[in-house]
């Protein structure tokens, strides 16, 4: 009976190692960064590195006798990443706002469903096509109302990183006003109001909280954002003059120069990265503030950060109106990139292109990158999905909510989620690439992109854990199986469905992810790789280095093709598999209610 | 350390590890051979839910091979009290249990196996709780957990506990289909079927009826009356009728309090206390 024991200690002991990996994880990432960024920011000043408004970088300072010849102010790139964020709230927030406005209070039950499938599409799309489109459709079009007759800039950027947060904001929105007491909105009625004046004066006022952190958490992702920026934003180091003057976003400096910064010039990289960390941190606080706010005055009555509803929004008829307006240019937009990119692409996708190797300054071809792909997939699921479904055993079957080890967990978890996938890139160009050998690498890129993974894995599956009935539990319990048991034969097949759709949404986002993976992987199209230990680029790399390239359009259609139908495949099947775990329990949910009710009681008490 | 400290404040249920021994209660020497074979005997039992006094200083002797029956309003500990005879109460947060619980010759709250506890002790929950598996491994569950791993074996294990269950007839061609997929009354019998796979000396069953139909109900009350010649069972239910139908003992509690225990003949038709007549006459009349 002591092995059983001993088994029960032992299995405990690994999930909670599993758990403190995520822990590890973000100590590590902030220890590598800041330590590493500090020699440089020394050497630079502080103040000079924030304030100053050159960047100038030399990139032979390892050579030179003064180490210090270029200069080294971000200034214009804080400016730059606030200002494209600022812009992409006002369009996502506002096409966000009213799109979710629209599906919660004016739109059928079945438009509603197909719209949430849209707005699920639109957020799988990986970020490098939407950059793609950018560069490759919008900005043309803007060239031809642009007064220097150059169409990138700060607006095509706002579009773009407006459409890319817009699912965030709606999803998040369309939450709070559903959350809104239904009691509200027939008070409102039997008050006189329309259905339109209810809706606009008493149900989104009643969900301002939400809304706020629903905006704050768009801007989160707008500002960390990397691929689809420095593809449209123009990227020279300067203030942005007017929508269509070139800037560079803090992201973006991080990107463009790493492959080959100097000694002085990486430490500047990564105390750009330290800054832009400083913003996500910034923004995390005042989400939760927000939220706990919120909490406190019950749908957020009063909001201490002012946000008031503009005065037009009085006219509630507009308000419906320009909801459905939103709306539907939010479907359209969506036709258009998906419609725009088969068009244009499918007829490129040829034999050659999909299934020939290549050889460098031969002619394109996507095989090696296929290759790479997948092999960057295997690594990662291998790495991550173990970690994550641990960590989320442990979370979920072991232990007690208020516990401080748990809380210092979860909000690791979180952390790692905010964390932009550049400066993952970043860290794992410090760690991993040099752990493995020194040079770029499939390992690396897959350890990697691994971390990154752990949260959406985490969550997923502690999700799906939390599906599976307590009943199961204490009818195993009741019969003497122990915890273990219990976890590996009850809990984890019935929580089968929901695991395997996390684990296709991660192989969406390894196929989808770019700026982690450029420098830990592999940025150019390349020959096949040698082995996991060999350098590659992914389908979705691989379509960065061929916009990159005009003279191979024509190619860089036909892979954001590839690639967005692959990934949109994947999406699809995680959602078809997830719902199949709700349909297994239907019969049981009142009893998983029931115990939910027991336990808080127990709690209050 | 991390562990070492959690364990004393358990977690909700059910998601701690079960508590392998209770504090306090002197050790069972390792002598005597531990049998579960006997009734329960219960002395002057506490129980809180945190703050909350639950059980009220309840002592009782349960007899072997006789159903007998936990009657009361709702909330008055009836769950509670048979929870405790399986331990299924250290799953749960902020429970802390006092008193003397020996079934057999074994100290239940000593320093014991519960796992092997509740291999002797099964249970069965007023919702039938059948896993997302065949008939035939929902039944072997207990077993295989208890290291049987013959297929012969088990066949034999299924064929029985099945047998006893009076659903062999039913279920025989039907072992590998989905448990999901029986009905109410059948998935009700199936977790009977399932506790008796593993030879427990008693059953505890919380309202195992009232989620049911009344030809189920009926079925399932046939079978305790079957079962009594092989185990113990002990029975909580709502239904008096069910109470004086099936059951040899009854008590009857109030607001944590053991009011009255006796014959179920006499407490049903001669009650010693007031507030035993007034709440079985209340529900009959
Ligand atoms: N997990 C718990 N935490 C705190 N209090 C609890 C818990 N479980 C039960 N109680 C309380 O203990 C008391 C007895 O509960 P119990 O479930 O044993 O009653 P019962 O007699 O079985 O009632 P019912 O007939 O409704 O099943 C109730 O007041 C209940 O609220
Ligand atoms: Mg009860």
């Amino acid at each position: 009976m002591n092995r059983v024991k001993a088994k029960e200690y032992a299995s405990k002991a690994l999930f909670a190692a599993a758990a403190i990996v995520c822990i590890v994880a973000v100590v590590a990432i902030f220890v590598f960064i800041v330590i590493r960024s500090i020699p440089a920011l020394s050497k630079i000043g502080f103040f000079n590195f924030v304030f100053g408004d050159v960047w100038n970088p030399d990139r032979y300072d390892e050579y030179v006798t003064d180490p210090l010849a270029g200069r080294y102010g971000i200034l214009t790139m804080i400016v730059g990443s606030i200002f494209s964020t600022v812009g992409a709230l006002i369009i996502g927030g506002i096409l966000g706002f009213f799109t979710a406005v629209f599906l919660a209070r004016f739109c059928g039950p079945r438009v509603k469903r197909v719209f949430g499938a849209v707005i699920n599409l639109l957020a799988g799309i990986p970020s490098v096509i939407y950059g793609f489109f950018g560069m490759a459709v919008i900005i043309p079009l803007f060239a031809n109302i642009s007064p220097t007759g150059d169409g990138a800039g700060l607006l095509v950027t706002s579009l773009v990183l407006g459409i890319m947060i817009l699912p965030t904001v709606v999803a998040l929105t369309k939450n709070g006003l559903e959350a809104v007491p239904q009691e509200l909105y027939e008070g409102a009625r039997a008050l006189g109001a329309t259905h339109e004046q209810a809706v606009f004066k008493t149900v989104v006022p009643a969900a301002k909280s939400s809304i706020v952190a629903a905006l704050i958490l768009g801007v989160g992702r707008a500002i960390g954002e990397t691929m689809a920026v420095i593809m449209i934003a123009g990227n020279s180091p300067e203030i942005p003059g007017g929508l269509f003057g070139s800037f560079r976003t803090m992201t973006a400096n991080i990107v463009l120069e790493m492959g080959y910064a100097g000694e002085v010039q990486m430490g500047a990289l990564l105390a750009t990265g330290v800054i832009l960390l400083v913003f996500i941190a910034i923004i995390n606080l005042l989400f939760g503030l927000v939220i706990s706010g919120g909490k406190k005055n019950k749908g957020g009555k009063k909001l201490s950060l002012g946000v008031t509803m503009p005065k037009w929004l009085n006219f509630s008829a507009i308000g419906k109106v320009v909801s459905w307006v939103c709306a539907v240019f939010v479907a359209v937009f969506l036709v258009l990139i998906i419609g725009y990119i088969v068009i244009r692409g499918l007829p490129h996708i040829t034999g050659d292109l999909l299934f020939k190797n290549y050889h460098y300054g031969g002619e394109p071809a996507l095989l090696p990158a296929i290759v790479s792909t997948l092999l960057l997939i295997v690594v990662s699921i291998v790495i991550a999905v173990p970690l994550g479904i641990a960590t989320a055993i442990f979370l979920n079957e072991y232990t007690k909510k208020g516990s401080k080890f748990v809380r210092i967990i979860r909000s690791s978890i979180d952390v790692l989620s905010g964390i932009p996938s550049i400066v993952y890139g970043l860290f794992g160009m410090l760690t991993f690439v040099v752990w493995f050998g020194g040079s770029s690498s499939i390992l690396a890129g897959g350890f990697t992109i691994s971390i990154m993974l752990l949260p959406t894995v985490i969550r997923s599956t502690e999700e799906s854990l939390k599906a599976v009935p307590d009943s199961f539990r204490e009818g195993s319990f009741a019969l003497g199986a122990g915890k273990v048991r219990t976890i590996f034969k009850i809990v984890l097949p019935s929580a089968l469905p929901g695991i395997l759709s996390a684990v296709i949404l991660a192989i969406g986002r390894v196929v989808s992810e770019t700026a982690p993976l450029m420098y830990t992987m592999g940025s150019v199209l390349q020959p096949m790789p040698d082995g996991f230990l060999g350098s590659g680029a992914t389908l979705a790399v691989a379509l960065y280095a061929l916009a990159g390239e005009y003279k191979y359009m024509d190619e860089a259609y036909a892979t954001a093709c590839v690639l967005m139908v692959l990934v949109l495949i994947l999406n699809f099947f995680a959602g078809f598999i997830g719902k199949r775990l709700g349909k297994k329990f239907q019969g049981e949910n009142n009893a998983v209610r029931k115990t939910k009710k027991q336990s808080k009681q127990s709690s209050e008490d | 350390m991390l562990f070492g400290k959690r364990k004393n404040k358990a977690s909700s249920l059910p998601k701690t590890e079960p508590q392998e021994t209770a504090e306090g209660v002197v050790a069972e020497t390792a002598a005597e051979e531990l049998s579960y074979d006997g009734g329960i005997t219960v002395k002057e039992a506490n129980l809180h839910y945190g703050d909350f006094h639950a059980l009220k200083n309840i002592s009782i002797e349960i007899p072997e091979h006789r159903i007998t029956a936990f009657i009361g309003p709702s909330g008055c500990g009836k769950s509670t009290f048979l929870k405790c005879f399986n331990r299924m109460n250290d799953l749960v947060a902020g429970c802390k249990v006092e008193g003397e619980f020996t079934i057999g010759n074994v100290n239940i709250y000593g320093n014991i196996d519960v796992n092997e506890l509740r291999k002797n002790v099964g249970m069965v929950f007023q919702k039938p709780n059948p896993f997302p598996m065949s008939v035939y491994d929902n039944i072997v569950y207990g077993p295989r957990t208890f290291g049987i791993k013959k297929r012969a074996a088990l066949d034999e294990i299924v064929e029985r506990s099945l047998k006893q269950a009076a659903m062999w007839d039913e279920l025989k061609d039907r072992l590998n289909k989905s448990a999901l997929g029986l009905s109410g009354g059948q998935q009700q019998r199936l977790c009977i079927a399932r506790a008796l796979a593993v030879d427990p000396k008693i059953i505890l069953m919380d309202e195992p009826t009232s989620a049911l139909d009344p030809i189920s109900t009926g079925k399932i009350e046939d079978l305790c009356m079957e079962l009594k010649n092989d185990v113990t069972v002990v029975i909580v239910t709502h239904n008096m009728q069910q109470a004086a139908r099936i059951s040899d003992k009854t008590a009857f509690f109030l607001l944590g309090d053991l009011i009255e225990y006796g014959e179920t003949d006499q407490i049903f038709d001669r009650p010693k206390d007031k507030k035993t007549e007034e709440y079985i006459t209340g529900r009959f009349g």
